[in-house]
Parts: C-alpha cells; sequence; structure tokens
C-alpha cells in the first residue's frame, strides 16, 4: 500500500504548460478508469485547476503509476517524459499527505489563501468517487479517508487562521472598498466607464454582489453596448455617463484615455454641492481616469490602482503572518491521518497473530477436553472462557505496541520480527474494508 | 444574591470588554464572537440581578443612583445585544460594552440599594416615566457609539489609510442604520417620558419646579436628539452630519450630568 501525488503546479511549471496538462471535467472518468483498469493504482483522482495538475494515487504498483503519469502528461504537454521531469514533482506517502492537506488549505495556491481551491479538490473527489471500473471504485480507503481530512484541515485553516481574511485582488479589493461604505451591494446602481476587460472583471464582481443596474460607457459606443449586452448592463454614450453621476452609487473607471475622463471641472457640473449620497469612484486606469481632486468633493470616496494594491498589500501580509497557525494545523491533521493510514498496515499482521494463537488455543482445548470426558458443559463453557480470556490478555499488549509502532515509523522492522518469531510467514493481503467504513469522517463538513 | 449576580455581570462585562478589545487588536474575529458570548452572559446575570431585587424589595430598582445606573445599564446591554446580534454591527461592543460596564460599576460603587424616597416614586406612572426616559437616554448612546464609529471609518475611507479601524469597523451604510435607528426611537421614547412625566408632576403637586435637574437634563437630551435628527435632514453628508452631532450631543448630554450632579442637591432623586 502507498500514497502518491505526481504533478505540476505554478510553482514549476509555466502556464503554457499547465493549459496543456489540464484536464477536463469530462476527461477525468477515463483518465482515472485506464490507470485502474492498468493495475498501476488501486485508487486514483486528479486535482486539475488552472493552476496545478496532479494525480494522487493509492496502492497498484507505485512505479508503474509514476511511469504511466509521465507519459500521460508529457504526451499533453507536446513533449517527453524526460524533458517534462523538472516541472514534475513527485510527493510519497506522509509527505503526500502533507501536499494535499497544504492544497486544499489554500497554502499551495498562488494567492495564498485563495478559497476556490476548496471547492475545486471537493470537486475532484466527487468526480473520482463517481468512477466505478472493472476493479471497483476509483476512491477507497486511503484517498477516502485522505481527501475528507484534506477538506476537513482547508476548512479548519480557513476558520481557525485569518488566511483567507481581506481581497487578494485589486478587482476584490475594488469590491471590498465599496462594501465598506454600502454594506451590502444588493440593488446598488453601478457605471462603468471603459470596456476593457478590467471592467468587465469589476463588473462581473459587482454583478455578483448584486449591483443592480449597470451603465456601460466607452469611447466607442458599439463596444459598450457589446460589453452591455454580454454582461446584462445598459450601454450609454461617453457624454451622458457624465450626468449619470448623480444616480450612480459605484463608478468603475478603465478607460485607456491618455488624460483623465473624470475632471474636477466635469464632475463639480454635475454636482455642486458634492454628491447626493455616498459615490464610490473606483479608477482603475493607469494613467488615471479621474483627478484627484474629484476625490475631495463632498461624499465622494476615490480609489486608485495604487490605494487598491496597498488593501491587496495589506490582505497578503496579514495573510503571510497567519501561515505558522495554518501549517500547525495541517501538521496536526498530518500526524493524525498518518497514525490512521500506517495502522492499516499493521492490521494485517495482527489479525494473522490473533488467528494464529487462537488456532492454537482451539487445538490445544480440544486435545484437553477430549482427555476429560466426564465434565458438564458448563465446565467446558467456563474452560473455554477462560482460555480466550488468557489469550485475550497476552495479545493485548503486542497489538497496541505493533498499532504504536507503525505510527512512529518503526512498523516495518516490528513487523517482520513479529512474522518471524510467530511464524506468520503466509504473507496476506493488506487490509481494506469498505471505502465508507474505513474513511472515518471524524470532522463536521466545512 | 442580589450583588452576588450583579458582581457576576460586572466580571462578564469586564471579561467582554478585554476579549472585545484583544479581538480588535489582534484582529480575530472568532475573538469577537467569544466576547459577545460573554457579553450576553452579563446580561443574563444582569437580568437576573433585576429580578432578584425586585424579588428582595418589592419594588422596581429606578430610584436612587445604584439602582437607576444599574437599569440603566441593563436597558444599554440588551440594546447593545441587538444591536449587535440582530444590527449586524458585531463591532459596536467596543464602545456599548465598556459603557455598560461603567454603568455597572458605577450602581456597584454607590450600592444598589432602595433609596427610601416617597411613595409617589412608586407608582405605575412614574416607572413608566423613567422607562421611557432610560429608553430614550439608551437610543442616544448607541447613536453616539454609532457616530463614533461612523465618524472613525469615514476618516479612514477618506484618507484611504486601510488599517484595522477599516477592517474591523462595520461599513458606513450599517453604522448609519443603527444611528438612525439609535437617534429616531431614543427621541421616541424621550418625548413619551417627558409628556408622562409632565402629566405624572401634575398629578402630584402641580408643576416641577423648572430648576429641577432631572427636568433640565431630561429637556436637554431631548434638544440634542431632535438636533442630531435635524441634522440628518437636508443635502450633502447627511450620515457625516448625523454622526457628527450624535457624539458632540452625547457628550454635551454627559457634561451636563456631571455638572448637574456636583453642583446639585447630593440627597436629591437625580439620577
Amino acid at each position: 500500500m502507498s500514497l502518491a501525488i505526481l504533478g505540476l503546479s505554478h510553482r514549476t511549471a509555466s502556464i503554457e504548460t499547465r493549459e496543456r496538462v489540464a484536464f477536463g471535467r469530462a476527461e477525468v472518468p477515463g483518465v482515472l478508469a485506464s490507470l485502474l483498469e492498468d493495475g498501476a493504482a488501486a485508487e486514483a483522482v486528479v486535482v486539475s485547476t488552472c493552476n496545478r495538475t496532479e494525480f494522487c494515487v493509492s496502492g497498484g504498483d507505485e512505479r508503474r503509476a509514476v511511469q504511466v503519469l509521465r507519459a500521460l502528461l508529457s504526451r499533453r504537454a507536446g513533449t517527453t517524459p524526460d524533458a517534462l521531469d523538472p516541472q514534475l514533482y513527485l510527493r510519497r506517502d506522509r509527505d503526500a499527505a502533507r501536499h494535499l492537506f497544504r492544497v486544499a488549505a489554500g497554502l499551495e495556491s498562488m494567492v495564498l489563501g485563495e478559497p476556490q481551491i476548496q471547492g475545486q479538490v471537493r470537486e475532484a473527489y466527487a468526480v473520482a468517487r463517481e468512477i466505478v471500473g472493472a476493479r471497483g471504485s476509483a476512491v477507497g480507503p486511503v484517498l477516502n479517508r485522505a481527501f475528507q481530512s484534506a477538506l476537513c484541515v482547508g476548512g479548519r485553516v480557513r476558520s481557525e487562521t485569518g488566511i483567507g481574511a481581506g481581497a487578494a485582488s485589486v478587482a476584490t479589493a475594488a469590491v471590498e472598498l465599496a462594501k465598506k461604505i454600502y454594506g451590502t451591494l444588493r440593488g446598488r446602481r453601478a457605471l462603468v466607464l471603459g470596456a476593457g476587460e478590467m471592467s468587465e472583471a469589476t463588473l462581473e464582481l459587482l454583478r455578483g454582489e448584486g449591483v443592480r443596474s449597470t451603465l456601460v460607457a466607452n469611447r466607442t459606443f458599439e463596444r459598450a453596448r457589446e460589453v452591455a449586452e454580454r454582461l446584462g448592463a445598459r450601454a450609454v454614450r461617453f457624454e451622458d455617463a457624465i450626468v449619470a453621476l448623480r444616480e450612480v452609487d459605484i463608478v468603475v473607471a478603465s478607460t485607456a484615455a491618455p488624460h483623465p475622463v473624470l475632471t474636477w471641472e466635469r464632475v463639480r457640473q454635475v454636482l455642486p454641492d458634492g454628491a447626493p449620497r455616498p459615490l464610490c469612484i473606483l479608477d482603475l486606469a493607469v494613467p488615471r481616469d479621474v483627478e484627484p481632486a474629484v476625490g475631495e468633493l463632498d461624499n465622494v470616496f476615490l480609489y486608485n490602482v495604487d490605494d487598491l494594491q496597498q488593501v491587496v498589500g495589506a490582505t497578503l501580509g496579514r495573510r503571510e503572518a497567519e501561515l505558522p497557525r495554518a501549517e500547525a494545523i495541517v501538521e496536526e491533521s498530518v500526524e493524525e491521518f498518518w497514525a490512521w493510514y500506517a495502522s492499516l498496515t499493521v492490521v494485517p499482521t495482527i489479525r494473522d497473530l490473533r488467528s494464529s494463537g487462537d488456532a492454537v488455543r482451539r487445538g490445544e482445548l480440544d486435545r484437553f477436553l477430549r482427555r476429560m470426558p466426564h465434565l458438564s458443559d458448563a465446565d467446558r463453557g467456563q474452560i473455554e472462557a477462560m482460555t480466550r480470556a488468557m489469550l485475550n490478555k497476552l495479545l493485548h499488549t503486542p497489538t497496541v505496541r505493533l498499532r504504536q509502532a507503525a505510527g512512529n515509523g518503526r512498523g516495518t522492522s516490528t513487523l517482520d520480527t513479529v512474522r518471524y518469531l510467530f511464524e506468520l510467514d503466509q504473507p496476506s493481503p493488506v487490509a481494506g474494508g469498505s471505502p465508507e467504513d474505513e474513511a472515518l469522517d471524524t470532522c463536521e463538513e466545512y | 444574591v442580589t450583588d452576588l449576580l450583579n458582581g457576576a455581570a460586572l466580571v462578564a462585562y469586564g471579561a467582554a470588554v478585554a476579549v472585545l478589545a484583544l479581538s480588535f487588536v489582534r484582529e480575530v474575529r472568532g475573538l469577537s464572537r467569544i466576547g459577545t458570548g460573554l457579553f450576553a452572559a452579563g446580561v443574563v446575570l444582569h437580568a437576573g440581578a433585576l429580578a432578584d431585587y425586585v424579588r428582595e424589595w418589592g419594588e422596581l430598582p429606578l430610584v436612587g443612583l445604584g439602582p437607576s445606573l444599574t437599569s440603566l445599564g441593563f436597558l444599554l446591554g440588551l440594546a447593545a445585544l441587538l444591536s449587535v446580534t440582530i444590527g449586524r454591527a458585531g463591532p459596536l461592543g467596543l464602545v456599548l460594552v465598556p459603557l455598560v460596564a461603567a454603568l455597572q460599576a458605577g450602581s456597584l460603587a454607590a450600592g444598589v440599594r432602595p433609596s427610601g424616597e416617597a411613595g409617589e416614586f412608586q407608582g405605575g406612572w412614574f416607572v413608566l416615566h423613567v422607562v421611557l426616559a432610560f429608553s430614550g437616554y439608551v437610543g442616544l448612546t448607541v447613536a453616539f457609539a454609532a457616530g463614533l464609529m461612523y465618524v472613525l471609518q469615514f476618516r479612514e475611507l477618506k484618507s484611504k489609510r486601510f488599517g484595522a479601524i477599516f477592517r474591523f469597523f462595520p461599513p458606513l451604510d450599517t453604522l448609519d442604520r443603527v444611528g438612525r435607528l439609535g437617534l429616531a426611537a431614543g427621541f421616541g421614547f424621550l418625548t413619551l417620558a417627558l409628556l408622562v412625566g409632565a402629566a405624572w408632576s401634575a398629578r402630584f403637586g402641580g408643576a416641577l419646579p423648572s430648576r429641577n435637574p432631572d427636568i433640565i437634563w431630561g429637556v436637554l437630551t431631548w434638544v440634542v436628539l431632535a438636533g442630531a435628527l435635524a441634522a440628518r435632514t437636508g443635502k450633502g453628508r447627511r450620515g457625516h452630519r448625523g454622526a457628527v452631532a450624535s457624539v458632540v450631543g452625547f457628550v454635551v448630554v454627559i457634561a451636563t450630568y456631571l455638572l448637574l450632579r456636583i453642583h446639585g442637591d447630593p440627597a436629591g432623586g437625580f439620577l
């Protein structure tokens, strides 16, 4: 039995490679099924996002699994396995569990603590659970436990530390600032100046927060109409947009104009007494679209890209500071997982030890009882109970010690010794109860 | 038992203040929830103390400095709990919980015992008058807390300082809503309290002297509440004006109370 993760991520591979090797949801069942049918792995899950593609495998032939996956990934990347090797990483056993837990907690993400990865890991696990090949489900006891633990760790890290708090991108910082003014953005009105990518991204976020009515203005009206139609907004001509300042709550400015399009003079003409209610202007353009003096108007809150970067920088700084606490949670969970995982390897030996002892007990008991035919059934029952109790007492300490040895890394040598001493020479298969039984759900779902 | 429960409530309030302050300094929101839980426990203990007072003395704790302060503190505690939970303005506890703790500490220092006032200070009209008046003061205090936080958050947002206040304090809109509710409720309750008080004083020996500190303070508070509400009307930064007026008004009301208390008759029934 083994646990391994093979893959690549934003830390090791370029975006071009990551794009090529990424698996769509529809491709995953086929890939995992072939891996299982090949016998390379007994269990397999693939986590594939824009920043990482990782195969998590257990059981089977690990060496073969690595060969198959290297070949598969290099084929998709359009290169040879040897050429792809520097971008690949392989984590085994305890390191593999640690890596998976860190990924789920967002500690391996490009933006530390970003929340989407938790959902992506959950999705990868769910997809793999649905796959049932000729050799059974793609998720067995080990990966069930590993992924459930990983999701628990992700939830704990996010709820017990500030690793996911605050805005970590310019667009989310813009939304956070607007929310610090208005509370909820539900029902607010927004005006977007410019129809570039940044405007679209921010507009989408705003609409996701419940912004009700949105106007899009651009130097070319056709482009404004195109973006407005796509995002369910209304296009207005640029000259009309200035007048709309009286009616909106949020302005997102992101034009490519080389000079400010919202000058103090123009805004002052529309808002001579300042804004009638708080007006949040988010100037995402470089060079800036809004003259700084506009921010001095009554009730106007003006923020440019540097201000938003300041929010992002502060967030990331605070997240970095939370890293030691998050890592402590990960380590604690790795130890818990490893104790469980290691105990799996001793189960067959314990089982063999007990059945061997029981066979000796029953043999000796039968011989003894044959020599004592005068004993009543009650007496025979008493003697049988006594021999069983003696065997249990004798094997209790070795059983506990074996589990401890497996947990602290001395499992293999101790197992060998026990098997030698008690002549448990017949190899027995690794324990593997039903996935649901083995994957104990020890913490609440986050 | 009353003293024990009052003491326990004070301890819970003190612990809540410490935990809330720590949650702000260290920016741990989980601590804020613990602080709110401790505060809620304090309010429950406080309610128990008031109930035991009524059982022991056969009257509501509304007359005399100690009983009045503890009742006012309890009403403020209830309002603070409502603001923090239903009003979704958790950090408001940073200002309100210390005030509740201070009122409770003041009441214990003054002694929570009946003052032996005349019988007319026991009737239903008197109780209604005092409870309405206290509710008015509570409204102003909540408006003050929300206003203070609004002014600080407004300054952070306008000057683009994204520090602990920006992150921890509620949004301007939430603070404005809580402040507006506090002012409106306070004004309504105090208006009713003054009307009931006038009717009650007419019932017992005609009009009260205009130099009565209770009347001076009550009318001044009513004017402050009316002024703060008026400041919220008109164009421009209504929320900001209302917040500043609430803060300034609260300070004026407290300063006036202290002046009246220092220069007034210490044996009088004034709060």
